[in-house]
């Protein structure tokens, strides 16, 4: 893909927010076509590497929601959170600024080529302050300072103890810029990082209007069972005396009617949207 | 004087008569030469046969002795024709003078010697014991230690023999030998039992129904999990709920493992189920067979039994390709210098992969440290090929320790093995009645022709099975495969028709990899 250069970045008044910064980058290059408006209300969306099936549900819930209010969602196009953010936001005709881990040249394959190609397409961007760097440990971290600066408010999904989102967030604290957690359970590991950033007051806690939303029983002991937490078949061998062949055969057809979404073994009901 | 003595030489699994000449000239120079293909360890009889005819207070004779292992072309391995040539030297040079009730022309000598003269336990004595049976009234000498394995064979006299001293004062009729006596195959088979129980393996209740439904229909199966969750102790529960070996069966397991010296000395037949299990770092010629003088590889050693592959995407790409043709065919031809041999191959697999490299991914406690792209790679060693001939996949998930109340599992899944094998059993009878005559045992073995004239969907369930391919986008493979597995469900609940609850069951077990 060709790439270009923002040729005296400081000139342009949408990237003014990059002067906040204590270092700001020396250079901008970018891929797509440069269009001032996308950088009017940002919102970074950024989050674990490692994404789990509640991660993917969050990001499927808050994404759409985010783009109906036509904001420009902005991640780090790092696979897990920051991908699946940006494919979702592509997904739902909105726009998004995906900001590189590492140079604007260096060659990319696989999904990773596909997904840039559909940001360009659906008239987001690519941007880099690098125009050859390779990736590195070090490079995240600064690309997460240009994340972080060009948002206004700045959504973590999903953070281990030890990850990059945890940057982004101290560095939006920083820049004084909103920051959003989003609370995971307290034994999953991935939402660690987040339930600690509200914990310690670095951020306000996502939720959402199911809040308010009533329970729904509908006598069926299996969906009940799914309507408080996902299961795997063999856990829910464990707590209903119904045959696994039975457990089984159920569980196939409600997936196919579409009341539930199985990944990685584990089944999900799907009212909760 | 020139002596002709028999013997024989096993070729895989066939046996060739092989006549053993001795010749001890009465002018030449002193020496001693074998001729007719041999191997190291044949040439090497030469030392033992001398020092064990010492050693039995016997003359070895100062003359020129030739031996000639007929047919000459025919390359000739092991130790087995010790005993057939020091028999061979002691008449030759006029030191045993059979008795008339011998007739060296209807007798086999077979056996490896000690340097004392006693005999040592000799494999392939079973192969030679079904072969003699076809000659009538023959009578086989074998080595004491082994001679068990020959011992249900009707219509073969088996003498045990314990020292060449003992059997020279057999063939002289100074002091004869008890010959071993038969008893019917039918006796030996006794019920076979359980090894590991599934009642062993903490929860996992969906992988041992898999585990059922792979017995009852001789359905491949593929688990998927984080190591620690039970799946090789899944894997060595197969066995114990597989139907017994019939007679038959027997036979056929012990000849792959008599050939392959693989039976314990004394042993007689093998009444369990094999259960094998190569590490990864096996070679080809180690899992299908091979050697310059090819020898039985895992996949025959698992005859009509489990395979079981551990860790499947680190095995070599190349060694997991060559299952295609056993997995298919339940035979595998091995072609070597030395010649072109078959041994039967026809086994369940199991295989178990880990979710990602190192182990760990989907685990509720412990972080997995790959890449997406190691995990995507790690998937991609597994050929295509070789996933289509696995009908069922199941994952087995981590258990957490806390949720395994061992005392407290709910009644409904409370699972045996000695239950689950009277349900692999009325399955199978189902099965043998419905492919009777057709050379196929098991639901696994149709092909699509008899697919779609013994696998009746009703309505409803072709309906889903439509509904379902539409969804997770099936191939044409994978939907005969679910119809098959779904065959077996049926049968297992005894069900003429494919219902939906069959099908929705099967489609728990479709591929997900």
């Amino acid at each position: 893909m060709t790439y270009r250069r923002r040729e005296n970045w400081k000139r342009f008044p949408e990237l003014k927010r990059l002067k906040d910064l204590s270092t700001p980058p020396k250079e901008i290059y970018y891929t797509g076509n440069w269009n001032p408006e996308i950088f009017k209300k940002c919102v970074a969306v950024v989050g674990s590497r490692r994404m789990s099936e509640y991660g993917r549900r969050v990001i499927e819930k808050i994404i759409p929601q985010l783009v109906l209010q036509k904001k420009t969602i902005i991640s780090g196009f790092m696979y897990g959170i920051d991908q699946y953010t940006h494919q979702i936001c592509v997904e739902s005709g909105g726009k998004t600024i995906a900001v590189l881990g590492w140079g604007i040249n260096v060659k990319l394959d696989g999904y990773d080529k596909k997904l840039a190609n559909k940001i360009v397409e659906s008239g987001g961007l690519i941007i880099s302050e690098w125009e050859e760097q390779q990736a590195a440990h070090w490079t995240f971290p600064a690309r997460n300072r240009i994340v972080a600066a060009l948002s206004s408010e700045i959504i973590i999904v999903e953070a281990a103890m030890k990850s990059g989102s945890l940057i982004t967030a101290r560095i939006g604290n920083r820049l004084k810029r909103k920051i959003w957690a989003v609370p995971g359970p307290i034994t999953s590991r991935t939402s660690a990082g987040t339930n600690l950033l509200i914990a310690q007051n670095k951020a306000q806690m996502w939720i959402d209007s199911f809040l308010t939303s009533e329970k729904i029983t509908t006598g069926d002991p299996l969906l009940d069972l799914l309507s408080n937490e996902a299961l795997t078949t063999n856990e829910i061998a464990r707590k209903i005396n119904i045959p696994v062949s039975e457990i089984g055969a159920q569980l196939s057809l409600l997936t196919i009617s579409g009341q539930l979404t199985e990944r990685e073994g584990k089944y999900y009901l799907n009212n909760a949207g | 004087m020139l002596v002709k003595i028999l013997s024989v030489a096993n070729v895989g699994l066939d046996t060739v008569p092989v006549d053993v000449e001795v010749d001890v000239a009465s002018t030449g120079f002193p020496g001693f030469t074998i001729v007719g293909l041999p191997s190291k360890a044949v040439e090497e009889a030469r030392e033992r046969v001398k020092t064990a005819i010492v050693n039995s207070h016997f003359e070895f004779p100062a003359r020129k002795i030739t031996v000639n292992l007929a047919p000459a072309d025919l390359p000739k391995d092991g130790a087995a024709y010790d005993l057939a040539i020091a028999v061979g030297i002691l008449i030759a040079s006029n030191q045993l003078e059979t008795s008339a009730k011998i007739d060296l022309k209807r007798m086999f000598f077979y056996g490896e010697l000690s340097l004392d003269g006693s005999l040592r336990p000799t494999k392939g004595i079973l192969l030679l014991g079904l072969f003699a049976k076809n000659k009538k009234g023959s009578t086989i000498f074998v080595p004491q230690p082994s001679a068990n394995e020959a011992g249900f064979i009707s219509a073969v006299t088996v003498i045990p023999v314990i020292s060449l001293s003992q059997l020279v004062d057999h063939l002289t009729d100074e002091k004869t030998i008890t010959p071993l006596k038969y008893s019917s195959l039918e006796k030996f088979i006794d019920e076979d039992y359980i090894e590991y129980d599934l009642a062993e393996v903490a929860g996992q209740e969906q992988a041992k129904r898999a585990l059922v439904i792979a017995a009852a229909g001789g359905h491949n199966l593929l688990m998927w999990g984080p190591p620690g969750t039970g799946k090789t102790m899944l894997a060595r529960a197969l066995p114990g709920i597989l139907p017994p070996l019939t007679p038959d069966e027997a036979l056929e397991v012990t000849r792959v493992y008599s050939i392959s010296g693989l039976l314990t000395p004394g042993e007689a037949l093998l009444r369990k189920r094999p259960f094998r299990s190569p590490h990864h770092g096996v070679s080809s010629a180690g899992l299908i067979g091979g050697g310059s003088n090819p020898l039985p590889g895992e996949v025959s050693l698992a005859h009509l039994g489990v395979l079981f592959l551990d860790e499947m995407p680190e095995f070599t790409r190349s060694v997991l390709e060559s299952l295609r043709q056993p997995m298919e065919d339940g035979v595998i031809e091995i072609v070597r210098a030395a010649g072109h041999v078959k041994y039967p191959a026809s086994f369940t697999l199991i295989s178990a992969i880990n979710p990602c490299p190192c182990g760990y991914l989907g685990h509720p406690k412990k972080e997995c440290k790959c890449t997406d792209k190691q995990i995507a790679k790690y998937r991609h060693r597994i050929s295509g090929p070789i996933l289509d001939r696995i009908d069922l996949t199941v994952s087995v998930s981590a258990v957490e320790v806390e949720k395994l109340s061992l005392t407290n599992q709910n009644q409904a899944n409370r699972l045996t093995s000695i239950q689950a094998k009277e349900q692999v059993v009325k399955a199978r009878k189902i099965q043998s009645k419905r492919f009777a005559g057709l050379k196929i045992y098991t639901n696994s073995q149709m092909r699509n022709k008899e697919v779609k004239k013994y696998c009746m969907l009703t309505a409803d369930s072709e309906n889903l099975l439509k509904v379902a391919a539409d969804k997770y986008n099936f191939s044409a493979r994978s939907y005969y495969r679910l119809i098959k597995s779904s065959r077996t469900i049926a049968d297992l609940e005894s069900s003429e028709k494919i219902l939906p609850v069959h099908m929705a069951e099967a489609l728990q077990y479709r591929q997900i990899i």
